[in-house]
């Protein structure tokens, strides 16, 4: 494989746009990727999109469509969906496409609208699969995953309410920061431990809210990516991962688990995790701040351990501690994370592609991690998903 | 056409539990090779390499509770609303087989409800629709409750 990086990344701003389509949405992501990266449309050589499950037969097939409204040049297209990975997924295509030899340039896109509130059950009734069953049979929502997990951390580790509501409040001081965050507000951990009740352990501030929006990256050979404006950041490793058998988490759509494991927790975001590591041939020690999936702030614990910054019921201690924090040890989720922009499913993991790429250009502003060299990126899906990306400057 | 003047009961969905039945149980799979088990049936697990044929196997009906949570709304169809809705609590039962499954709570208030406590499955209504008819679900109360018919 040969060195290639990032050469522009953009962005749809995250919100709820009802007057427009996901289309609308993609091609701006589109059009700033391409600003960035001082590049036409017709430097594109292969493109790979995130499918838009709630977008119809041409959500299925979004990158033609893309394609069309740019004007289409008969390059190679794929479209992919890996849940809530997808997007970090389609910048591993893109990655491979062109770290492969095949092509020298490749844009990876996500692009994503989602009706409002909990996101709902898809697909025909079948009484045989869990993940109608789940729906059918209990109401038991993606958050009520969420917080059963969260429960067993609570009573594993002694993780409190209080450190729950730490996460929220860490990832909205940094939102604050953050020009293009959604949510601008700074909580008080009492402000989120008096906010509703969702899922028990978890309340309203403790997860994320759905939204759309739209991201793309763009990925260049680096001996060509002198031919362009846009500041390189290359990219040191990219990770995907499924779940390892024995793994005890009640994975998101099951209805079962083994009690005991004899595998990590979220093993599929561990996998995606280390296959980053061994690509890039460094180490958890060695990044200097980190885009996790906050889809609640069980997740942002967790996440601290899966991806190896410390060991098992010690990311409390990093919260407490203010590691997480920019100026702190390890800086998590300096854009403000999902918690302060929502998630866009099929597109968030671009979004935090986009955050590596800015912070390691030294170009975050007042949200700046200093020294900033390596940035990991790390999105997961229900059903068994995750991708993990790493780049360095 | 008799007229219909007793609720009629429903499974909310088919295969999943035996019913009708006294000592209802949930309907599983395992691995007659590797051993792996799991539920519902139709979502084998294998371990790595194993390419054994899998049979249905019927779960204990007792556990204990490892988490839960409790849930302050209704989610969307195809779940079927209770009326009128009150928040309600889902568990995750350790069984014996060594996997544990989620299901509703019931028979206690969720105050009461304590990691570790014993329970077993009964199927119980979840919802009913306009006509009356009553949808069963599988839940879990504890081992101590009797039922109050």
């Amino acid at each position: 494989m040969r060195q290639v990086a990032v050469i522009g990344v953009g962005a749809h701003p995250w919100g709820k746009f009802e007057d427009k389509t996901f289309l609308d949405l993609g091609v701006v992501a589109v059009r700033n990727a391409l600003k960035d990266a001082g590049m036409e449309w017709t430097d594109i050589q292969a493109l790979v999109s995130g499918l838009v499950v709630f977008g119809g037969n041409t959500g299925f097939n979004p990158g033609q469509t893309l394609a069309a409204v740019m004007g289409e040049t008969g390059i190679p297209v794929t479209n992919i969906w890996n849940m809530c990975a997808t997007a970090t997924s389609a910048f591993r295509t893109a990655y491979n496409i062109v770290a492969s030899g095949e092509r020298d340039t490749c844009m990876a896109v996500g692009l994503d609208m989602s009706p409002r509130g909990f996101l709902p059950a898809l697909g025909a009734p079948d009484d045989r699969q869990s993940e109608y069953l789940r729906w059918r049979m209990m109401g038991l929502s993606n958050p009520g995953y969420w917080a059963m997990e969260c429960r067993k951390r609570m009573i594993k580790y002694g993780t409190t309410e209080r450190h729950l509501a730490k996460a929220k409040v860490a990832c909205s001081k940094h939102a604050v920061l953050n020009p293009a965050a959604l949510y601008k507000k700074i909580y008080t951990e009492e402000e989120v431990m008096n906010s509703p009740a969702v899922c028990e352990p978890l309340r309203l501030y403790n997860i994320c809210a759905t939204r759309d929006g739209a991201a793309a990256a763009i990925i260049c050979s680096m001996e060509k990516t002198k031919k362009f404006t846009g500041k390189p950041i290359k990219v040191a490793g990219v990770g995907l991962g499924s779940s390892l058998y024995g793994d005890p988490t009640l994975r998101l759509g099951y209805l079962s688990c083994p009690t005991e494991g004899t595998a990590p927790i979220l093993s599929e975001s561990y996998m995606s995790a280390r296959m980053a590591y061994d690509l890039a041939g460094i180490g958890p020690e060695d990044i200097d701040f980190v885009e996790v999936p906050d889809n609640s702030s069980w997740h942002y614990l967790q996440y601290l351990e899966t991806m190896g910054f410390c060991g098992p019921g010690e990311a409390d201690r990093m919260l407490d501690e203010g590691q997480t924090m920019i100026g702190g040890k390890l800086p998590v989720c300096p854009s403000g994370g999902a918690s302060s922009f929502g998630e866009a499913v099929a597109a968030q993991g671009l979004l935090q592609v986009a955050e590596l790429v800015t912070q390691l250009r030294g170009e975050a502003g007042d949200r700046q991690v200093d020294n900033a060299k390596v940035g990991m990126a790390q999105t997961y899906g229900m059903l068994g998903n995750s991708a993990a990306v790493i780049l360095n400057r | 056409m008799r007229a219909v003047d007793e609720n009629k009961q429903i499974p909310a969905a088919k295969g999943v539990f035996t019913w009708p039945s006294d000592n209802p149980q949930l309907i599983g799979g395992k691995c007659r090779e590797c051993g792996a088990i799991f539920f519902p049936r139709y979502l084998p697990f294998h371990k790595p390499n194993c390419q054994g044929q899998t049979e249905e196997v019927l779960l204990s009906r007792r556990g204990k509770l490892e988490s839960f949570t409790i849930q302050h709304y209704a989610s969307p169809p195809p779940f079927i609303k209770p009326e009128p809705f009150v928040p309600y609590a889902v568990g995750l039962i350790s069984l014996q087989e060594g996997i544990s499954v989620a299901g509703m709570l019931t028979g206690m208030k969720t105050d009461d409800i304590q990691i570790g406590m014993e329970l077993e499955l009964i199927i119980e209504k979840m919802a009913e629709d306009q006509d009356g008819n009553e949808y069963l679900t599988w839940k879990f109360r504890p081992v101590s409750k009797q039922p109050h018919e």
